[in-house]
């Protein structure tokens, strides 16, 4: 099983009369979320807002979330992935052992509770956070919520989203699949794109020490990465632009400051569910915007000697090697 | 300046079929009566034919940028584009990255594309890949037939409020028409459910029909003047029996222009997947009978693909036949989106009737000016495997080879066997073209004429068309030699045509709370700025009076 069953926030926001957040911590994290997109928002459908929404909120401890919540179920650290999939199995009435609950934490009657809830909602939407994908288990944790949302929709409408932060990652991940077909992780060492998370990814490519130089854009790797990376990172040309001083413009050689993206910037942005959004700029910088360092940098390369070797033609491959 | 001497010319628009003749193209890229100078190509044994316009094809935008991220195993095993001096690097496949789409599409000789689904929400994220697709000229046509703040003007009655709303949308969007599909269906889908029939009331309405939707809807987009008619895909797609469904929309749509969207999908008779079989026989007679409707084929071959499209209820149940990767992402008030990996097998007694079906009605639909090529791609296959399907039409033998390793209950449930029409060069031209130009109304594409844009193509005559029409000897594009020998020579950015109909001057004022109230983005933030287009051609709109 693969793929996503999900929806723009403006469908939730009209629709959800139930909605989970599972390893998140939105009243802390995400504090606009509520009130701009789910449980306290009016609308057509939901005429009383609050009143006509159901929260449900799953994670190993009771964070400000719960408070909002209307069922807090407090799975057990590591129980993801076995919590959903009982869920699973219940929601199509498979037998599930007695014995296997305790486990996750929960009873019996909760999960009968819970699967009563989905079913009776019009409109479900499962949020997860990091709690879920960046714990034990990580993608396959992801995976088993996806599939437990797609199986969900033969029953009744259901979408999942993930709760993403960072700025504007989403974006990077759009453009990464409409120019090279992958979202991240991508070399093109052989002169085409190819995807290898774990191996072409930023990080593992920074530890085992393959690239020799480093061009880093709105981000800072040398506050999160661990320490090979980051020596790594010290000991290449390292170049950064920011708005900002980092730790990765502290450790780079050469640090270009640019303007603000959406406040001195313009451009655009891609919400995390995939809206494009255009960023109007309200004050003017005197540095230069990334793309125009990016374009400069461009236009110096092409008026020098063409970098790939060229025996005449250019070439097509019909299979890869 | 160019001249292109002595080739056998292929030009429908024109009424000119294989005379040899001499074009001149001037500086700006059109074709002209006299040059002097320039270069001359001696085309002589050759064929031209004016370049290919497709009329119905999914090449940028959230929906396939979704299908790209949902086949990482397709990319790894696919054509490679390697980075050159003038190229881009990118990969081809089922879902082929932005610049290679460019590439493909110029490589096999078509030099203009319809991006036939844009959400108008995502418009922006849709212009800036079409942006990033070199060479080929572009437009697109914009998703209403499940925008709720329409479907509730419609509900209530208010035509002339429903026309500025939709006169609004194409404009915010920068589109260059109207896309409907599964008129209601999609916005039931946003409850879990479908709209199978055209004179129900559609889930969340008391009154509104799809029938209803689909008459005002076209009727909408002729009294807009939009130069290119509604472009429908009808509800119930790829269900058995569905041609009922589709015949009756067919008449819902008299008095009106309409272009129906990936006809073989809806052209199904039988009461279940056990006993489907082609009615293209009777969906071919109403076109025969109606000369001014047009369609594309929509048709289908054998192999890896991945579908997708706005049709969110038919996604999920594909996802529940086949068990494979689902991807769905319903956009706010606006329409939703399928995707789900698909292979066509021709040891699958349905499959093998899809093919058969698509083919049919190029067949006997018999003016090439209504029916043309087009495989809803990515949906039906890849738009590089367009040869394949041109070498099927124009010969019956290879026709029958095909047949002959298909299962043989498929006879019974098939027309093509008594089909024995091939089609011509000049038949080709007008399907692949010259057609698809008129009914998408640019005058200047699919024609040699004098003044139109200088976009053609040209290959070396060969006995295998599929041959043929996959290796052009020269591709021109505005005047310029884009590919030749089937290397890439230049890769101008082409244009991209949009419409602005007239609307109401208070609609903006309409719109606003509506917005506010469903939408999750700030009403000055959803249009897309005209300066966002990369070389934006505002075409003119002719307004019912």
């Amino acid at each position: 099983m693969g793929g996503k069953v999900t929806c723009t926030l403006g469908e939730v926001k009209q629709k959800a009369d139930f909605i989970v957040y599972w390893g998140g911590n939105p009243a802390e994290c995400h504090p606009r979320h509520f009130t701009k997109y789910t449980i306290m928002r009016k609308s057509k459908f939901l005429p009383n807002g609050r009143k006509d929404r159901t929260m449900v909120l799953v994670d190993i401890r009771e964070t400000k979330s719960a408070k909002a919540a209307d069922v807090f179920l407090q799975v057990r650290p590591g129980k993801d992935f076995e919590l959903l999939t009982i869920l699973r199995a219940l929601i199509k009435d498979q037998p599930v052992d007695n014995d296997r609950i305790p486990e996750t934490g929960l009873t019996r009657d909760v999960l009968d509770d819970l699967i009563r809830r989905m079913k009776a909602a019009k409109f479900g939407c499962m949020f997860f956070g990091m709690g879920l994908s960046m714990t034990c288990g990580k993608h396959m944790n992801s995976a088993a919520l996806l599939t437990l949302v797609a199986e969900l929709n033969a029953f009744t409408k259901f979408v999942a989203m993930p709760m993403r932060g960072h700025g504007n990652v989403t974006g990077a991940d759009v453009i990464m699949r409409w120019q090279t077909g992958y979202p991240f992780g991508i070399t093109f060492n052989r002169g085409y794109p190819r995807y290898n998370p774990g191996e072409f990814s930023t990080v593992d490519v920074l530890v085992r020490g393959d690239c020799d130089a480093a061009f880093i854009i709105g981000a800072d790797p040398g506050g999160t990465m661990p320490q090979p990376a980051i020596d790594h990172l010290k000991r290449i040309p390292t170049i950064v632009l920011d708005p900002h001083i980092t730790f990765t413009s502290r450790l780079a050689r050469v640090h270009i400051t640019t303007a603000p993206q959406g406040i001195a910037a313009p451009g655009t942005a891609y919400r995390m569910d995939e809206l494009p959004l255009p960023l109007k700029p309200a004050l003017k910088s005197p540095y230069p915007t990334d793309e125009d360092v990016v374009r400069r940098i461009n236009a110096a390369l092409d008026a020098k000697p063409f970098w790939l070797p060229e025996d005449g033609r250019p070439r097509m491959l019909t299979a890869q090697v | 300046m160019m001249r292109i001497t002595g080739g056998r010319v292929y030009d429908p628009a024109n009424g000119i079929d294989g005379a040899v003749k001499e074009l001149r193209i001037d500086d700006h890229g059109r074709f002209v009566d006299a040059i002097e100078g320039g270069r001359t190509i001696d085309a002589t044994g050759m064929i031209v034919f004016p370049g290919g316009v497709d009329v119905h094809t999914h090449v940028a935008g959230g929906a396939i940028n979704f299908a790209r991220a949902m086949t990482p195993e397709d990319h790894r095993r696919t054509q490679a584009f390697i980075r050159t001096k003038n190229r881009r690097s990118g990969l081809g496949g089922m879902a082929p990255t932005t610049f290679a789409t460019g590439y493909l599409y110029a490589g096999m000789g078509w030099t203009t594309v319809n991006e036939a689904a844009v959400p108008v929400l995502s418009a922006r994220h849709t212009h800036e890949e079409l942006g990033d697709i070199p060479i080929v000229d572009k437009s697109t046509l914009a998703l209403m037939a499940n925008n709720e703040i329409l479907l509730d003007q419609l509900e209530a009655g208010e035509y002339e409020r429903a026309r500025s709303v939709v006169a609004w949308y194409i404009w915010a969007a920068k589109a260059y028409g109207v896309k409907a599909v599964n008129p209601g269906g999609v916005a039931a889908w946003k409850w879990g459910h479908d709209a199978k029939q055209l004179t129900s009331p559609i889930s969340g309405y008391d009154t509104l029909t799809p029938g209803r939707i689909i008459t005002q809807l076209a009727r909408i987009c002729d009294d807009l003047g939009l130069p290119h008619p509604m472009h429908l895909h009808c509800n119930n797609l790829g269900a058995p029996g569905n041609i009922a469904t589709t015949l009756d929309t067919l008449r819902h749509l008299e008095g009106s222009r309409a272009h129906i969207a990936h006809s073989q999908y809806h052209a199904y008779g039988g009461d279940g997947w056990d006993s489907i079989r082609s009615a293209s026989r009777q969906l071919a007679d109403y076109f025969n009978a109606h000369p001014g409707l047009t369609t594309d084929a929509g048709a289908v071959l054998f192999g890896d693909t991945v579908t997708i499209t706005a049709d969110g209820p038919w996604q999920h149940l594909l996802y529940k036949l086949t068990g494979r990767k689902w991807g769905n992402l319903d956009v706010e008030n606006e329409t939703g989106c399928g995707i789900v990996p698909y292979t066509y097998r021709p040891s699958n007694l349905v499959n093998a009737v899809q093919w058969a079906t698509g083919l049919e009605l190029l067949l006997l639909i018999r003016d090439p000016f209504q029916a043309f090529l087009s495989t809803d791609h990515p949906n039906g296959g890849c738009f590089w495997r367009y040869p394949e399907i041109i070498k099927l039409l124009m010969c019956a033998d290879f026709r029958n080879e095909c047949m002959a390793k298909l299962p043989e209950a498929i006879r019974r449930r098939i027309v093509l066997p008594e089909i024995d029409r091939e089609y011509t060069l000049y038949e080709i031209a007008a399907s692949m073209s010259a057609g698809p130009a008129r009914a998408l109304g640019l005058s200047k594409k699919g024609n040699l004429g004098i003044g139109c844009d200088a976009d053609l193509v040209i290959y070396d005559a060969d006995d295998d068309a599929a041959r043929m029409f996959s290796r052009p000897r020269y591709v021109i594009k505005g005047g310029e030699i884009v590919i030749e020998d089937g290397e890439i020579r230049e890769t101008p950015q082409g244009r991209e045509f949009l419409v602005r109909p007239p609307c109401d001057p208070d609609i903006d004022a309409f719109m606003r709370p509506l917005f506010e109230d469903r939408y999750t983005m700030s009403f000055e933030n959803y249009p897309v700025e005209i300066e966002r287009i990369e070389h934006a051609d505002v075409r003119p709109c002719a307004p019912a009076p």
